[in-house]
C-alpha cells in the first residue's frame, strides 16, 4: 500500500488556526463560551492531545464495532434471557436507560461547543470525534432501552425522563446543564472528561458492567462495555486543558474540578448506589459501592490530579464520610417516594442483604437498621399504605437531591442535618456543607428553584400527591412500587412491632 | 348485551411517537425528542438561574430568533443519518478513497502534474484547510443551538463531514508537498489565507460568519449561502480544472467531497422549506440573510477566481447558480403551497 501514515500528515488537520482580523477575537472566542481567563490566548497554541486519531480510522473502528455491538444483540433479541433476570437487576437498567440516555445527548452538545469555542484546532477536531462518539451512546443506550419498550412500560422512560419534571431529572438537568452545556469550554474540558468521564463514568459502565455479566444480562453488558471504548479518545480532551489551566491558574482548576466531583459524587450516590448496593441480588455483587468508589475514584482520579500539582478537593473528608451515608440514605429516599421514579426500587433489606450491608457497612445498622424495621413491621401487618409518601422532603438547593444525610452527634445518634443558608431575604436549605459552598461561590448562576419550591409557589396543582405525581408526568403503569415485598420482609414475620401505623381510618 | 371494551393495544415504541400503528425508525427512535433542553414547558433553556449568562444567549439568539416553528420535531433529515447508518456509509466511502489514493500514489501521478497545476494546488485547494475549518466551526455552533435533536444530529454529522474533508486536504497537502518539496506546499497555506489577496474576501465572510450567532442567521449563512457558493468553486469547479490540468485525482476528490455537500444540501435546503411551509413569516428573515451574505459568498468566488485561472464572471456565475438552484427548492415549493392554499 502506498497510503501515508497518519503521522506524516495529520499536523496539517490539526494546525488550522489562523489570526482573525476582519473581526475581534473576543467576538469569535466570547469569554462566556471560551473562558481563557487568566491563561494567555497564546498558551493555548500548546494544547496537544496524547492519543492522536484520524477520520479514516476513526470511521474504521467505529463501524467495526457498531457491527459486533448490534451482532451480540441481534443475537441475544432471540432469547428468552431478559425473562429470566432478577426483578432488581431490572431495575438497575431501567434507571439506567431512563437516567443516562439523554445525558449522553447532553455530552453531545458540550463536546459541540468545544468543537465551536475550543481554543485550539486540534482540541476543536478532537471534540467533533467527541461529539460523534457521545451520539453514538445516545443512540445505543436509547435504541437498547426502546426494545424493552414492549416487555414493560417503565422502559420508555429512556426517552421521556428529562422530557419531564419529575425530581430525579430536574436534579440531574441541574448536574449536566452546569457542567456540560452552559460552562465555557475550560472548564468543560476539565468537568466532562475528566472529572466526569474518567472518573465517575466508571463507576456506571464498569461496576455496571460487572454486576450485569454476574445477573445473566449479558446484552446491558455489551453495550455499556463497547460504550466504555470509546471514552479513551475523547476524554483525552481534559488533560490537555488540564496541563495549560494547571500552569497558569491552578486555583481555577482545582476549583472547577473540585466542584465537578463533588455534583458527580452527589448524582451517582443517587444513581450507581442504590443499584450496587440493594437492586443487585446478592449472589451476582462483584464490589460494594464503597469499595468501587475507593477503587476507580478515590486511588485512581486523586492519583491523577496530583500528577497535575493539583491537591485532594477541601470536601474531601465529608465527601469521604459520606461514602458510608449518601447513597444508603438516597437509597431509602427512592424506596419511599417510589411512586414517583420509573423503576422498581427493591428494599433489599433480607436478613442476608443485612448481613452484607452490615459487613461492608459497618455503621449501617446503627444508622438505618431501625428505619427499615418500621417500615418492615409495617408492611407485615398489612399497612403498605404507612409506607407511601404524603409529603415532600427537603431539596437541597445545589443538587436538588433530598436532604438525608446523616451524621454522628456526639451522644453517637446519627441524626440528618440541614444546612441552611440565608441570602437575599430567603432561607436555602442544603444537604451538606460541600452544596452550600458550592452554592454560595456560583449563586448567581445556580439559583433556581427546586420541586419544593415550585409547590409552595403554587405553580403545582392541586396541591397534593396527585398533583405532584401529574406534575411529574408519572402515571398509574410506570409508577414504581417495591419489586417484591415479599422478599425481603419475609424473614421478619412474626416478631413483637413496635411504632405500627395506625391505618388510615381505623380509628375509632 | 355490551361490546366488549377494545383491549389497549401493547406499547410497542415510546409514548413521545403517540398512538402509532407503524414502528418508527431507527433514525427516529434513536433521534426524536433527545434534546432535553428543547423540551417543551421548560421554565427556562437550561435548568438554573434563568438570567444566566447562557440562558440569556439562548433565549436571544435561539428562543428569540427571527426564525420560528412551532413544531421543530416536525422535520427530519431527509437522508436519516444516524450514527450506524453515518459510520457504515464514510467507512464504505474511505475504503474507495483509499483505493483512489492508493492508486494515483502508485502511479506517481503527483510529480508528472504540470508546474501550473502545482501551483493552482498550493494556491487555491491545500490552504482551504482554513476556510473548512471555519465552516466545522460553524456547523458545530449549529448543532450546539439546535431547535431540535433532529437538528442537533444533522449538523453534527455534517460537522464530521466538514473534518473529512480539512483530512483529506491535510492528506493531499503532504502527498504533494513530498512530490513538490519546493513549491512552498506544506508550507505557505496559512501566509496565503491571512495574506494573499484572492483569499481575503473569503475570509472575511468566514470570519464574520464566526460571529453571527443568531442561529437562523448562522444556518442561512452557512448552509444556504457560503457553503453551497463556495463548494461549487472549492469542488466542482477546481474538480473540472483540475481534470483538463491533466490531474484527475482531485476531479474524483472534488466528487468524493460532492457527495457530502450535496447530502448537506438536501437536509439544510429541506429544512429551509419546512420553516416557509411551516409558518410563511420565515420567508423574510431567511430572505434578509440571504441577501445580506450573497455579497460576501460573491465576492470570496470572485476573488478566488485568478487561483482557478477562470474568468471571474464565469467561476462567480457558475457558484451562484449552484446556490440559487438550492433556493429555487426552498421557496418555489412554499410559492407553490401558497398559491395552492
Amino acid at each position: 500500500m502506498a497510503l501515508l501514515k497518519r503521522e506524516e500528515w495529520q499536523d496539517f488537520v490539526r494546525d488550522v488556526d489562523w489570526t482573525l482580523t476582519y473581526v475581534d477575537d473576543e467576538a469569535v472566542y466570547p469569554e462566556w463560551f471560551s473562558g481563557t481567563g487568566k491563561v494567555p490566548r497564546e498558551a493555548w497554541l500548546a494544547w496537544e492531545e496524547d492519543y492522536k486519531v484520524s477520520y479514516q480510522e476513526y470511521v474504521y473502528t467505529q463501524k467495526e464495532k457498531e457491527a459486533s455491538t448490534y451482532a451480540v444483540k441481534a443475537a441475544l433479541s432471540r432469547s428468552d434471557t431478559f425473562d429470566h433476570l432478577d426483578e432488581g437487576w431490572k431495575s438497575a437498567t431501567k434507571m439506567h436507560f431512563g437516567g443516562v440516555a439523554q445525558v449522553e445527548y447532553t455530552a453531545t452538545l458540550a463536546e459541540l461547543k468545544m468543537a465551536r469555542f475550543g481554543l485550539n484546532g486540534a482540541w476543536r477536531n478532537m471534540a467533533t470525534f467527541g461529539q460523534l462518539d457521545e451520539l453514538r451512546h445516545n443512540a445505543l443506550t436509547t435504541y437498547f432501552g426502546h426494545e424493552l419498550v414492549v416487555k414493560d412500560p417503565q422502559y420508555d422512560w429512556t426517552q421521556k425522563t428529562y422530557t419531564t419534571n419529575d425530581w430525579v431529572p430536574i436534579s440531574l438537568r441541574t448536574l449536566f446543564d452546569g457542567i456540560m452545556t452552559t460552562s465555557n469550554v475550560v472548564d468543560c474540558a476539565l468537568q466532562v472528561p475528566l472529572a466526569f468521564e474518567t472518573g465517575f463514568t466508571n463507576l456506571q459502565f464498569v461496576a455496571l458492567s460487572a454486576d450485569a455479566l454476574q445477573s445473566g444480562d449479558i446484552n446491558f453488558a455489551n453495550m455499556i462495555s463497547s460504550i466504555q471504548t470509546d471514552e479513551a479518545r475523547h476524554s483525552q480532551q481534559g488533560v490537555a486543558t488540564l496541563q495549560i489551566l494547571a500552569e497558569h491558574d491552578p486555583t481555577r482548576a482545582q476549583w472547577v474540578i473540585d466542584k465537578a466531583f463533588w455534583g458527580s459524587a452527589r448524582a451517582f450516590s443517587a444513581l450507581t448506589g442504590p443499584a450496587m448496593d440493594y437492586y443487585t441480588p446478592l449472589e451476582h455483587r462483584k464490589q460494594s459501592y464503597r469499595e468501587f468508589m475507593e477503587e476507580w475514584i478515590v486511588d485512581q482520579f486523586v492519583r491523577t490530579i496530583e500528577d497535575y500539582g493539583l491537591k485532594k478537593p477541601w470536601f474531601w473528608d465529608e465527601f469521604m464520610r459520606g461514602l458510608d451515608t449518601w447513597h444508603h440514605s438516597l437509597h431509602m429516599g427512592l424506596w419511599f417516594w417510589r411512586p414517583t421514579i420509573w423503576w422498581r426500587p427493591k428494599a433489599g433489606v433480607s436478613k442476608d442483604e443485612r448481613d452484607w450491608l452490615r459487613e461492608k457497612y459497618p455503621n449501617w445498622e446503627q444508622t438505618y437498621g431501625d428505619k427499615w424495621d418500621v417500615i418492615i413491621d409495617n408492611v407485615n401487618a398489612n399497612n403498605v399504605e404507612a409506607t407511601l409518601p404524603a409529603t415532600l422532603p427537603y431539596l437541597c438547593s445545589l443538587c436538588h437531591l433530598p436532604c438525608c444525610n446523616p451524621t454522628q452527634s456526639r451522644d453517637g445518634s446519627w441524626r440528618v442535618r440541614n444546612k441552611p443558608l440565608s441570602y437575599d431575604g430567603k432561607t436555602y436549605h442544603f444537604c451538606s456543607n460541600g452544596c452550600r459552598q458550592i452554592w454560595w461561590k456560583d449563586r448567581d448562576n445556580v439559583n433556581h428553584e427546586t420541586l419544593v419550591d415550585r409547590f409552595l409557589a403554587g405553580q403545582i396543582q392541586p396541591m397534593d400527591v396527585g398533583g405532584l405525581l401529574n406534575y411529574m408526568s408519572m402515571t398509574p403503569d410506570v409508577m414504581g412500587d417495591d419489586a417484591d415485598y415479599e422478599a425481603w420482609t419475609k424473614d421478619y414475620v412474626g416478631r413483637p412491632a413496635t411504632g405500627l401505623a395506625v391505618p388510615a381510618g381505623a380509628q375509632a | 348485551m355490551s361490546t366488549p371494551a377494545r383491549k389497549p393495544r401493547k406499547q410497542r415504541t415510546f409514548s413521545a411517537f403517540g398512538d402509532v400503528r407503524k414502528m418508527p425508525s431507527e433514525y427516529e427512535i434513536v433521534t426524536h425528542a433527545q434534546n432535553w433542553n428543547t423540551r417543551d414547558g421548560r421554565m427556562s433553556t437550561f435548568e438554573q438561574n434563568p438570567s444566566s449568562p447562557i440562558n440569556l444567549w439562548f433565549l436571544t439568539y435561539r428562543e428569540n430568533s427571527p426564525l420560528q416553528v412551532d413544531d421543530w420535531d416536525g422535520w427530519h433529515d431527509p437522508d436519516k443519518v444516524a450514527y450506524r447508518s453515518y459510520v457504515n456509509m464514510q467507512a464504505e466511502e474511505q475504503t474507495k478513497l483509499d483505493g483512489l489514493l492508493d492508486s494515483y500514489n502508485e502511479a506517481g501521478a503527483d510529480a508528472e502534474f504540470p508546474a501550473e497545476q502545482v501551483a493552482r494546488l498550493g494556491a487555491l485547494f491545500t490552504p482551504s484547510r482554513y476556510l473548512v475549518h471555519g465552516f466545522q466551526q460553524v456547523q458545530a455552533y449549529i448543532g450546539y443551538l439546535g431547535h431540535s435533536s433532529y437538528i442537533t444530529s444533522a449538523a453534527g454529522y455534517a460537522n464530521a463531514d466538514l473534518l473529512r474533508r480539512v483530512t483529506i486536504v491535510g492528506y493531499r497537502t503532504r502527498e504533494l508537498q513530498m512530490a513538490h518539496p519546493d513549491s512552498g506546499i506544506g508550507t505557505e497555506e496559512r501566509k496565503r489565507w491571512e495574506s494573499d489577496a484572492a483569499w481575503q474576501p473569503a475570509r472575511e465572510a468566514v470570519e464574520r460568519m464566526l460571529v453571527a450567532y443568531d442561529f437562523g442567521e448562522a444556518f442561512t449563512a452557512l448552509n444556504l449561502v457560503l457553503a453551497p457558493t463556495l463548494d461549487d468553486v472549492l469542488l466542482r469547479q477546481l474538480g473540472q480544472v483540475s481534470k483538463a490540468a491533466g490531474d484527475e485525482l482531485e476531479w474524483h476528490l472534488g466528487n468524493v467531497l460532492g457527495k457530502d455537500a450535496k447530502r448537506r444540501d438536501r437536509w439544510c435546503g429541506g429544512l429551509a422549506r419546512f420553516c416557509v411551509q411551516q409558518r410563511a413569516e420565515n420567508e423574510k428573515p431567511l430572505h434578509k440573510w440571504i441577501d445580506r451574505w450573497s455579497p460576501l459568498a460573491d465576492a470570496a468566488a470572485e476573488g478566488l477566481a485568478p487561483l482557478l485561472g477562470k474568468p471571474a464572471g464565469e467561476v462567480v456565475a457558475e457558484a451562484r447558480a449552484a446556490r440559487e438552484k438550492l433556493h429555487a427548492g426552498i421557496f418555489s415549493t412554499a410559492d407553490a403551497a401558497a398559491a395552492a392554499g
